[in-house]
């Protein structure tokens, strides 16, 4: 013990009385360690934005369903009304309600429809107007009339591209087709009260949301729907909330009624692109890292054989060579602690900067960036997780540890009686 | 030539509390290209408790090799070293270190004070590592410092002080932990005459205070002087070993 806080002694001597050369190498570890965080928080920022925007378009961060629904897409697989009770009792629950932010029940089925011009095979959704309104962002990408409102009956709010295949506009009515609840095709007349546009292909071309009474009758559902879709507060509750929901409603899942999603599942090909992005930036911040390593190793590496003459005398005096090495590792350890600290607190300043407005990337965007379902915002708000701070955190102290074992060992390496002749 | 010491159960020979430095028949050959150079050949030598010797001859005669085979900071091709009952090239690393840490200290022609630390912490480190507790610590450094008149100049980092000065902060650093010997490569090289004797008459005032035993490699003629056993080194060999009356003490 007495042995190692002489080695700590040495070492933070070491470090205040050589400076400059501690500030070189420490500089690195900040700008790295700042920009870490930032880039970190900057990604996290955008994945939860990529998250937000795909839920609301999409099933929500939890969707309940019929067990095959989600493959099938057919009416037949819908919830009964007393299964969609128990979800919204489930979820009302105690270690569960706290975190949802809005249910919306939705009867969606695929159909076709039908002007005078042409037809359309569509996703046709029935809706709470008041719900929706506040749970998706479909409403906010209108470009003509307006949303659906509680009252209305055959008011439907379609998609750009489709109003455009079917040559229809505002007022302009149209016949949706689907198989109903018994099997039997059958028609329903709607007036296209509003046009949105996302930029998402798929939706634009292909999504109609009417009242969910409406389509209710039309397709003799009943009561039942085909998903309740929940929003909760933050992404990172939705797989606590799943394992909850899950519990509270086992009965129904063993019986084969009913299934919960997280969006994961129900959205697998933005999970998978959060984790490739997720992957890239992990790749890009090692690559980063891996160069500042290498630049410590060499700093601490000229250090070490700057003062081969110094690790001679303090084995000369008695250091074992094991003793000297430590000394190495100790001053990097000491050297990426300080700087690593350093760095998280700047680059936490720069996340606190950009999380006020956001960084505004908009002069370099093109309208409508879309991928699986999701638009992309050219404004990134940067979102601080105190994990990341600390995973942060670790990850430049494993770096700095791991850069200064090399030069370790080259101070254990030293011959003694060689480092001890005078030089002339 | 070959006999050890005869060693008691401890392993620690029973010379120990007279015999300060013993080796046996030591080579050092160092490797240089495909040539050998033998520094050291066969050196047999015993040297007692309290003794203030010094190993003279030109350069490249084997004084500074010699030393380090005896202080361990090499080990020899060929033979042994005793160093206070160890037998030093057998020690491993770690134990090595221990021995030295205990046993010898070492002054060197370049002083070879740790720069980051001031006067006051290179003198106090062997002591450090020894774990010697504070009030212990700063009494004996502070009593060194004030024998050798540098007090006041504790907290100067060597870069502050002159060679003399650094060098005798050496000296307070090799005798501190108050080992059985110190072993000094060239000390006065580099100082003039006058500091040089000062140097002198303190290790010499703690080698008859303490009976720590001093090992000099030298070709300073003031040294030789001083010195009550002058071990003659040509080529690697013993040449001459004469003990005698110090010129002062005639």
């Amino acid at each position: 013990m007495a042995q190692a806080f002489l080695l700590l002694r040495l070492a933070l001597r070491n470090l205040r009385r050589q400076a400059r050369r501690s500030l070189l190498t420490a500089a690195a570890m900040i700008i790295g360690g700042a920009l870490l965080i930032f880039s970190v928080s900057l990604g996290d920022g955008t994945h939860e934005d990529w998250i937000e925007s795909g839920v609301r378009m999409g099933t929500g961060h939890i969707a309940i369903q019929a067990p095959d629904y989600r493959v099938s897409r057919k009416i037949e697989d819908r919830l009964s009304a007393e299964s969609v009770a128990s979800a919204q009792a489930a979820l009302q629950s105690p270690g569960i309600g706290e975190h949802v932010v809005e249910i919306v029940p939705r009867l969606a089925t695929g159909g076709l429809a039908s002007s005078p011009n042409g037809a359309r095979p569509t996703e046709i959704v029935g809706v709470d107007a008041i719900a929706e309104a506040r749970f998706s962002i479909l409403d906010d990408r209108l470009v003509e009339g307006r949303y659906l409102e509680p009252g209305d009956r055959l008011a439907a709010y379609i998609g750009s591209e489709l109003a455009e295949g079917l040559e229809i506009g505002l007022g302009s009515r149209m016949v949706l087709t689907a198989q109903d609840a018994d099997g039997e095709i059958i028609g329903q007349l709607v007036r296209v009260v509003g046009i949105f546009h996302t930029g998402i292909p798929e939706i634009d071309q292909g999504a109609i949301h009417i009242p969910i009474e409406t389509a209710g009758a039309w397709l003799n559902a009943n009561g039942a729907v085909t998903t309740v879709a929940v929003l909760v507060d933050r992404s990172r509750a939705v797989r606590r909330a799943v394992r909850a929901l899950e519990a509270r409603l086992a009965d129904g899942i063993a019986a084969g009624d009913l299934t919960v999603l997280p969006w994961p599942q129900a959205m697998p090909a933005l999970d998978a692109a959060v984790k490739v992005d997720d992957l890239g930036n992990y790749l890009f911040q090692g690559i980063t890292f891996g160069i500042i390593g290498l630049a410590i190793v060499n700093t601490i590496l000229m250090s070490v054989l700057h003062r081969h003459r110094e690790f001679g005398v303090l084995q000369a005096l008695g250091f074992t060579p094991g003793q000297t090495g430590g000394l190495v590792v100790l001053e990097g350890v000491v050297l990426t602690t300080l700087s690593g600290l350093l760095g998280i607190g700047l680059g936490l300043f720069l996340t606190w900067f950009f999380w006020r407005d956001g960084l505004d990337l908009s002069f370099t965007w093109q309208e409508d960036w879309t991928f699986s379902g999701v638009v992309l915002d050219p404004v990134i708000i940067p979102l601080f997780r105190t994990a990341r701070l600390l995973q942060g955190f670790l990850f430049i102290l494993f770096v700095g540890t791991v850069a200064s074992l090399y030069p370790a060992y080259r101070a254990t390496r030293v011959d003694v009686a060689e480092a001890m002749k005078f030089e002339r | 030539m070959n006999e050890q010491p005869p060693t008691r159960a401890d392993g620690r020979s029973e010379q120990t509390d007279r015999v300060a430095v013993q080796t046996d028949d030591i080579w050092k050959i160092f490797k240089q290209g495909a040539e050998k150079i033998q520094a050291v050949r066969g050196v047999t030598l015993t040297i007692e408790r309290g003794e203030f010797t010094a190993m003279a001859g030109p350069s490249g005669s084997g004084k500074t090799t010699l030393l380090n085979l005896i202080g361990g900071l090499t080990r020899p091709t060929d033979g042994k070293v005793w160093v206070a009952g160890h037998e030093v090239a057998a020690l491993p690393g770690r134990e090595l270190a221990r021995m030295r840490l205990r046993n010898v200290g070492f002054v060197f022609q370049a002083y070879n004070l740790l720069p980051v630390l001031t006067a006051f912490e290179n003198a106090e480190l062997p002591l450090l590592m020894l774990g010697i507790d504070e009030p212990e610590r700063r009494r004996r450094v502070h009593e060194l410092f004030e024998r050798t008149g540098l007090t006041g100049l504790e907290d100067r980092r060597p870069g502050k002080l002159s060679g003399g000065q650094q060098q005798r902060v050496a000296i307070i650093r090799a005798v501190a932990s108050r080992p059985a010997l110190v072993l000094a490569d060239e000390p006065t090289a580099n100082l003039d005459s006058t500091t040089s004797d000062s140097l002198l008459d303190m290790m010499e005032e703690l080698n008859q205070e303490l009976r720590t035993t001093f090992v000099f490699a030298t070709h300073d003629p003031q040294v030789m002087e001083r010195a009550r056993r002058l071990i003659r080194l040509v080529d690697g060999r013993i040449a001459a070993d004469e003990r005698r009356q110090p010129a002062r003490e005639q």
